[in-house]
């Protein structure tokens, strides 16, 4: 209880709530325009962060997190658009109430069913967090080898409709996390003799790059040179029928605790868990016919389910040092630029800001309550007005001078460059994003626990499988990359077997 | 279409990877054994991505780029404003990039796009400048002018 008021005294102060309010408001801003992303406003906010106080910077991660979630809501609903891919599944009743003349009713849901997802999942965060951190108290360098290895096979595995191109892009970032000079040995690696590289690539120089500049791209090839109509914002509002909002509650438990399992699960994201809420309001119903008629509960369940992802994907970051998402990839960043180091010492040596931030992530998720209603959702939906092909030089400049703030050197415009046109072909071809991400933050952790084991037991390999902890991480790891097989190996026996019967 | 994409994309991923291994190779020790083995990892990954590719007959369409003259300007503009920042200044340099990308992709509400570009400008520098003091690249036309001055 200790660590939680001594944070929560940290972060009821002046900055951190500006911070939240600010980022809360931008957040729903950024969901609302479609091709933006809370990966990418998130991407270009940690460069302007480095001279921030830790807190503060984690309290705009998330309220812009938080904010995005439900401000994708607002063109799903009123134009079945959706703003962030996880609010594809709010599309599905959001758009036929609007249809029905009740948009203003549906973006009522969409908030309060947002508020409560984020809720429940920042609940889930302050309690399991570190639960789970404890356990790592029996880490050593083998554990910690084979928990960096879990989290990206599970990621690349996870991500993507291809599992060899998601592990193809993991140890793409594991090798491009090995450029510069090796900290145990002192070898300048894949430098090229250029002094800039040896202190390898900035992986947030890579980060908004990859994730950033290929939604501009996209946005620059659809050409919206027009934007939308005030006939087409035009808001009505219709007041809720005695019970109504009650008979939610059934929904906002059972997506809420569906989007918290789906958030503690790697390479799992908030449109699982929006499309998995929905669909399990659909059959608990006794009227399925309504759903994607306009039917409010599918609001609710898609909404709540998508926001209860966020804080849950920090539980597997903030205790075992592994993302489970690109968001919680960028929070570790976010810490890497302060100096801290991700990973379970974390709540141990940093027990206030770790603390404070699971609180800001509460408190973003009440702040969406009180920001994010419909005086709120009327001012946002009308920047939509503004013509889709004046954002593409927008975003490139705050990309730009976001990238050149961070070590004032042009040749990292170059490699953002780069980076992103790479990302926008591999993202064509089906290669996942994230799981390179995640190779070049958890690659040095990787190489330096299992060189630290191979140290340690003089060169004895089988040391790295010994261990009953490491011996487990290290089957979980074999199985996660073997699921995609076995999964092909049962369903051609079944064809087989079903092809017999015939 | 997608067969042929993910043979050559196999093929880079291939290239990459062995081209890694083999400049690991001269590298002391643990520290070449590591990105060695990833370098070899990766070549056989990218093999089994072309390898799929080429015993999978289906030719499925898979588009590459949506709209390619949009796109190229867009990456042409990025490119040209990357290599203009340094000699000309960040603002005169973004200034530039936001009344002449729009225009090239088909935007012609030409004082649309003068008033949007001068208070989105303004915004940047009050921001970035002001607020936050960070040290951006120097603008050449104020240099001229106050040599001129």
């Amino acid at each position: 209880m200790e660590f939680y008021t001594n944070a929560l005294q940290n972060v009821l102060t002046l900055w951190p709530i500006a911070a939240m309010v600010g980022a809360t408001l931008l957040g729903v801003f950024i969901g609302a325009l479609p091709g933006l992303n809370p990966v990418m406003a998130i991407a270009l906010l940690l460069p302007l962060t480095y001279s921030m106080d830790p807190l503060v910077a984690l309290a705009m991660v998330a309220g812009i997190y938080n904010g995005s979630m439900y401000g994708g809501a607002i063109p799903a609903i009123l134009l079945r658009i959706p703003g962030t891919p996880a609010s594809i599944a709010t599309t599905f009743d959001g758009y036929p109430m609007a249809d029905k003349g009740e948009a203003g009713k549906a973006l009522k849901i969409a908030c309060w069913s947002s508020a409560m997802g984020g809720i429940a999942s920042a609940i889930a965060l302050m309690t399991v967090g570190p639960l789970l951190a404890r356990v790592t108290l029996y880490f050593g360098p083998a554990e910690y080898f084979w928990i960096a290895i879990f989290g990206m096979a599970s990621v690349g595995v996870m991500v993507g409709s291809d599992p060899i191109k998601g592990i193809m892009a993991a140890v793409l970032g594991l090798l491009i996390g090995t450029i510069g000079i090796d900290s145990l040995s002192g070898q300048a690696r894949f430098t090229f003799g250029q002094t800039w590289l040896l202190g390898g690539l900035d992986l947030i120089v890579v980060l908004v790059g990859l994730y950033a500049l290929p939604p501009v791209l996209q946005l620059a090839e659809k050409c919206d040179l027009k934007g939308l109509s005030a006939a087409q914002l035009k808001l009505t509002n219709v007041p809720f029928k005695p019970g109504e909002l009650k008979g939610l509650l059934p929904t906002w438990l059972r997506a809420s605790s569906i989007g918290i399992a789906v958030g503690i699960l790697p390479g799992a994201g908030g449109n699982i868990a929006a499309f998995l809420s929905y669909n399990a309001a659909k059959k608990a119903s006794e009227d399925p016919g309504s759903f994607g008629k306009g039917n409010p509960q599918g609001v609710a369940a898609a909404e709540c389910g998508n926001n209860a992802d966020n804080a849950a994907s920090m539980i597997p970051a903030l205790s075992l040092g592994i993302p489970g998402n690109v968001v919680a990839a960028l929070v570790l960043s976010a810490l890497t630029i302060h100096g801290l180091q991700p990973g379970p010492q974390l709540f141990h040596q940093n027990p206030v800001l770790v603390g404070g931030f699971m609180m800001e992530m509460l408190i973003t998720s009440l702040l969406i309550f009180l920001l994010g209603g419909t005086v709120a959702t009327r001012v946002f939906a009308q920047f939509q007005r503004l013509p889709g092909v004046l954002l593409v030089p927008s975003i490139l400049i705050l990309m730009c001078v976001g990238v050149y703030v961070i070590n004032g050197r042009p040749v990292d415009l170059w490699v953002m460059l780069l980076a992103g046109i790479a990302g926008y072909f591999l993202e064509k071809v089906n290669v996942p994003l994230a799981p390179v991400i995640l190779g070049m933050i958890l690659g040095p952790m990787a190489e330096q626990s299992v060189r630290r084991a191979l140290l340690i037991s003089r060169g004895d390999a089988t040391e790295l499988l010994t261990r009953p902890l490491s011996a487990t991480l290290a089957m979980a790891t074999v199985l996660v990359i073997a699921w995609p097989l076995i999964k092909v190996i049962r369903d051609r026996n079944r064809k087989k077997r079903e092809a017999g019967h015939r | 279409m997608e067969r042929r994409q993910d043979i050559f994309l196999g093929l880079i991923f291939m290239g990459v990877g062995a081209a890694a291994a083999w400049m690991a190779r001269s590298y002391s020790g643990e520290g070449g054994t590591y990105p060695m083995v990833l370098g070899i990892l990766l070549a056989l990954l990218g093999s089994a991505v072309a390898g799929k590719a080429l015993r999978s007959g289906a030719y499925v369409d898979r588009q590459l780029i949506e709209a390619p003259t949009k796109m190229v300007t867009a990456a042409a503009a990025c490119t040209v404003y990357i290599a203009l920042v340094a000699p000309l200044g960040f603002y005169t340099s973004s200034f530039l990039l936001m009344l002449m990308l729009p225009a090239a992709l088909g935007f012609r509400q030409w004082l649309y796009a003068v008033i949007v570009a001068l208070v989105f400008t303004l915004v940047v520098f009050l921001v970035f400048s002001v607020l936050l003091e960070k040290p951006l690249p120097r603008e050449t036309l104020l240099s001229l002018l106050s040599t001129g001055g």
